[in-house]
């Protein structure tokens, strides 16, 4: 026998004290029948016998077989049980539970016993984190949920700063200056708790949420600690990690003394938030209810609060199930009513509710850049799913769906013809709130009382524009320009390093694949220079691997994205934001 | 050819029938006493939070699936192979049927409709066998996760089918012996081997159900909550 190292030594050890009963059984039913090959994504889309969830079960099951199993520990070879023996075969074990499986349990709803692969993944995970054989980008989010309390990293100030700039833009839409987003109210109804996306990157449905309470007039409050919905103690599998992020949102809940905690649309958040995490950090009985928006959304609709017009969203809409609302939360039919009354074309994608197909960026996979190749490449079932419907918008109810799927779309090059434009458009992906807020009818008694309210502080601001593309840069600067900023240019990342440092920049627009320096190095470089590293980085790409960028954050993530082809309103709105913020934090700093 | 008499067997194949049959079954019996006692010697996960679904009733499908192929959104797919699934199972339970009612009913055994319907599906269960081998040696898939022991307990179960087929006419004592040879060894050997899954069943299904129920994502179609007040 061979000499074990001591991390699969100490990785046997930890997998024995953690297995529960649930797992000896998903460990032993398995009777290898092969049902679930054809059930798993990463199988049909690649065909490799490696890739079914018994093939990459039995990864995991051959240490439960060596330790526990009587065949197992007598005759092992008969049985294939073996426990860890080396580094490698950890790694392996990492490239397998990180880098080839979701956790979207639809293998486990397609087998006869309903082996539980999610949970051995996250039990072989846990083990794993432990050893430090985690990705990067996982490892990172985990630092940032322990020590800063979101996954994002984002600080209190961040994060109010945010409020206040989704504020004064609600205050321009509602045409009411007293509007304001309720932080920290005593005794409000419900708190919302919100993906660090929505607050980082893309406000767009914190924005509609918003919009949604104040028509429908509610009493609600935002969160000013606890705010984070997400929680990678699920994909870690570290209970400790769940229970902490739980105790933060449901202690400050309990402060606010809130009779319901509504979570925003996100898959993970709402299943780790209401189901597992009060289990992790022993917080049962909770003094609150927890439900989803979509829930919210069906009750407002349903007692009439508010009152939706679907011909405001006219185009084919299509519903991707988020493998943790409709296999481990039970929300199928929610959306699917709020839809059917919010657009004039809802298309069923089929297979759907609890046979729906990940849309491959769950169980953390969007925080594993080292797994896009792979992650893309068997995203083709979702691709084809998608393709079928016909439709022009993709509605989720979760945000890193919202990510994987946009990269499906741009990976497959999914596109639909409204006739009105030369070439066929890339298909929109939103969350299912952003299209009941689109749908609202305004009800009379609300007037505008106030004139749009002019954003000075940013007019006339430098934004720096790198893009190889010369039809980009023009695009791009026209827009700028037209909305009153100064616009400079570089075509690619040298020039565009020399520029950050020659014309201060207030904000810089940024291309990743470019000839040359990338994107990529670009960046690395510039936050790297005490010169250049506080200037505000917007990216705009048809690339999928800046989300290193995001996650692993050997420095500063950067404080925008989006992705190419660019929708002129979501670009105008982020450059606004993001500059916005950083004058109010320099006045603040002054 | 005339049916076998039963007081004429020979000492050897009494000796199977009779006593190491039995003898294996208590075996069985203890083994796996032994292997639900060492399951819940591990801490259960324990789910603490409000319930959004009715148990019961997502128990009762964890375990009703097995019969509702539709709900498989890969059996679905794939029919035939589900009724192969069906009709193996089915010919195995016949099988252990007749090694025990058989020494107890050997007159009662000899009836033609009896002898019919246990060939029927003696004869399934052997060819579903030779099919299931099949697809676990030439499918890149299958043979992916097949270990030795899924070779060998198909194998097995297989030539047992296939002695079923000729000792069922109860005419041959040397066929009749092989059956029962397989049949014991069966009681000592699946214990230990992944043909246990159908003890597990009844667990696993138990904890599936009370697991999805509690979230309401079982049974799978749900209907819509009741409206709450806002």
């Amino acid at each position: 026998m061979r000499q074990k190292s001591q991390n699969a030594i100490a990785f046997n050890e930890s997998f024995k004290k953690r297995t529960n009963r649930q797992h000896v059984l998903s460990f032993a039913a398995c009777a290898h029948c092969g049902t679930c090959n054809d059930s798993c994504h990463y199988f049909l889309a690649t065909g490799d016998p490696k890739m079914t969830p018994a093939a990459k079960m039995d990864k995991i099951r051959q240490v439960y077989k060596a330790q526990k199993d009587w065949l197992g520990r007598l005759m092992p070879t008969w049985v294939g049980a073996k426990e860890i023996e080396t580094d490698e075969e950890l790694l392996e074990l990492q490239d397998i539970v990180f880098g080839s499986c979701t956790g979207c349990r639809r293998c486990t709803f397609n087998c006869p016993f309903g082996v539980d692969t999610a949970a051995l993944v996250g039990l072989a995970r846990s083990c794993l984190v432990d050893l430090g054989y985690a990705p990067e980008g996982i490892k990172v989010v985990m630092k940032d949920q322990w020590e800063i309390g979101n996954q994002m990293g984002i600080s209190k100030e961040e994060y109010l700063d945010t409020l206040e700039w989704v504020q004064e833009e609600l205050q321009e839409e509602f045409g009411n200056p007293d509007y304001k987003v309720p932080i920290d109210k005593k005794g409000a109804d419900f708190v919302y708790v919100v993906n660090p996306r929505e607050i980082k990157y893309d406000p767009r449905s914190l924005q509609a949420a918003f919009k949604i309470f104040y028509y429908a007039g509610l009493d609600w409050t935002m969160g000013s600690e606890g705010w984070d919905n997400t929680n990678f103690g699920l994909f870690s599998g570290k209970a400790d990690l769940g229970g902490h992020m739980g105790n933060l949102a449901y202690n400050h809940a309990k402060k606010l003394e809130v009779k319901r905690m509504i979570i925003s649309e996100c898959g993970h958040g709402l299943r780790s938030t209401k189901w597992e995490a009060p289990n992790w950090g022993k917080a049962n009985p909770l003094p609150f209810e927890i439900s989803s928006l979509l829930e919210l959304m069906v009750d407002l609709i349903n007692i009439g609060k508010i009152v939706l017009d679907p011909s405001k969203n006219p185009y084919p809409v299509t519903y991707h199930d988020p493998c943790n609302l409709s296999r481990s939360c039970g929300i199928t039919e929610e959306p699917r009513f709020c839809l059917n009354r919010a657009c004039v074309d809802f298309r069923e994608m089929i297979p759907n509710r609890g046979d729906s197909y990940c849309c491959t960026g769950g169980g953390g996979a969007m925080s594993m850049s080292e797994y896009t190749g792979r992650r893309l490449e068997v995203a083709k079932v979702k691709a084809d799913q998608i393709r079928k419907t016909g439709a022009a918008i993709v509605a989720t109810a979760c945000h890193n769906c919202v990510d994987g799927l946009s990269d499906v779309i741009k990976n497959y090059n999914l596109r639909y013809d409204y006739r009105d434009s030369k070439t066929p458009s890339l298909l929109r992906v939103c969350n299912v709130c952003e299209l009941v807020a689109e749908a609202m009818v305004i009800p009379a008694e609300i007037k505008k009382t106030a004139a749009k309210a002019p954003q000075n502080a940013i007019k006339g601001k430098k934004v720096l524009v790198i893009d190889d593309e010369p039809d980009i840069i023009v695009f791009i600067e026209t827009l700028l320009t037209d909305a009153g900023f100064k616009v400079v240019t570089a075509n690619d990342g040298m020039t565009g390093l020399e520029k950050a440092k020659t014309e201060h920049p207030d904000l810089i627009t940024l291309d990743i694949t470019m000839p040359g320096k990338s994107g990529i190095q670009f960046f690395r470089e510039l936050r790297s220079s005490a010169e250049t590293a506080n200037i505000p980085v917007f990216i705009i790409t048809g690339a999928i691997d800046f989300r290193q960028l995001m996650y692993q954050k050997a420095v500063q993530a950067p404080d925008g994205f989006m992705m190419k082809p660019i929708n002129p309103e979501v670009l105008l709105m982020t450059v606004n934001k993001i500059l916005e913020k950083s004058v109010r934090n320099k006045t603040v700093v002054n | 050819m005339d049916y076998i008499v039963w007081k004429d067997l020979g000492p050897l194949t009494r000796l199977v029938m009779n006593q190491l049959h039995y003898l294996g079954l208590l075996f069985m019996i203890v083994a796996y006493s032994y292997k639900i006692y060492q399951i819940f010697q591990y801490p259960s996960a324990k789910e603490g939070t409000p319930p959004r679904g009715d148990h019961q009733k997502a128990i009762r499908y964890s375990y009703m699936t097995l019969a509702m192929p539709w709900e498989l959104d890969t059996q679905k797919h794939h029919m035939y192979r589900y009724v192969e699934f069906a009709l193996f199972h089915i010919a195995m339970a016949v099988g252990i049927g007749f090694a025990f009612i058989l020494p107890m009913a050997h007159e009662f055994m000899k009836n033609s409709f009896i002898i019919g319907f246990s060939k029927l599906f003696f004869v399934l269960g052997f060819l579903i066998g030779i099919s299931r081998l099949a697809r676990r040696v030439y499918s890149p898939a299958m043979r992916r996760i097949s270990t030795l022991d899924d070779y060998f307990c198909l194998m097995l179960l297989t030539l047992w089918m296939f002695s079923g087929i000729l000792a069922a006419p109860l005419k041959s004592e040397l066929f009749l012996f092989a059956y029962y040879f397989f049949a014991t060894f069966f009681l000592f050997y699946v214990p230990f081997s992944k043909i246990s899954h159908y003890v597990y069943f009844f667990f696993i299904k138990y904890y599936v159900g009370k697991h999805f129920g509690h979230r309401g994502t079982f049974p799978k179609k749900g209907s819509m909550p009741t409206v709450k007040n806002v």
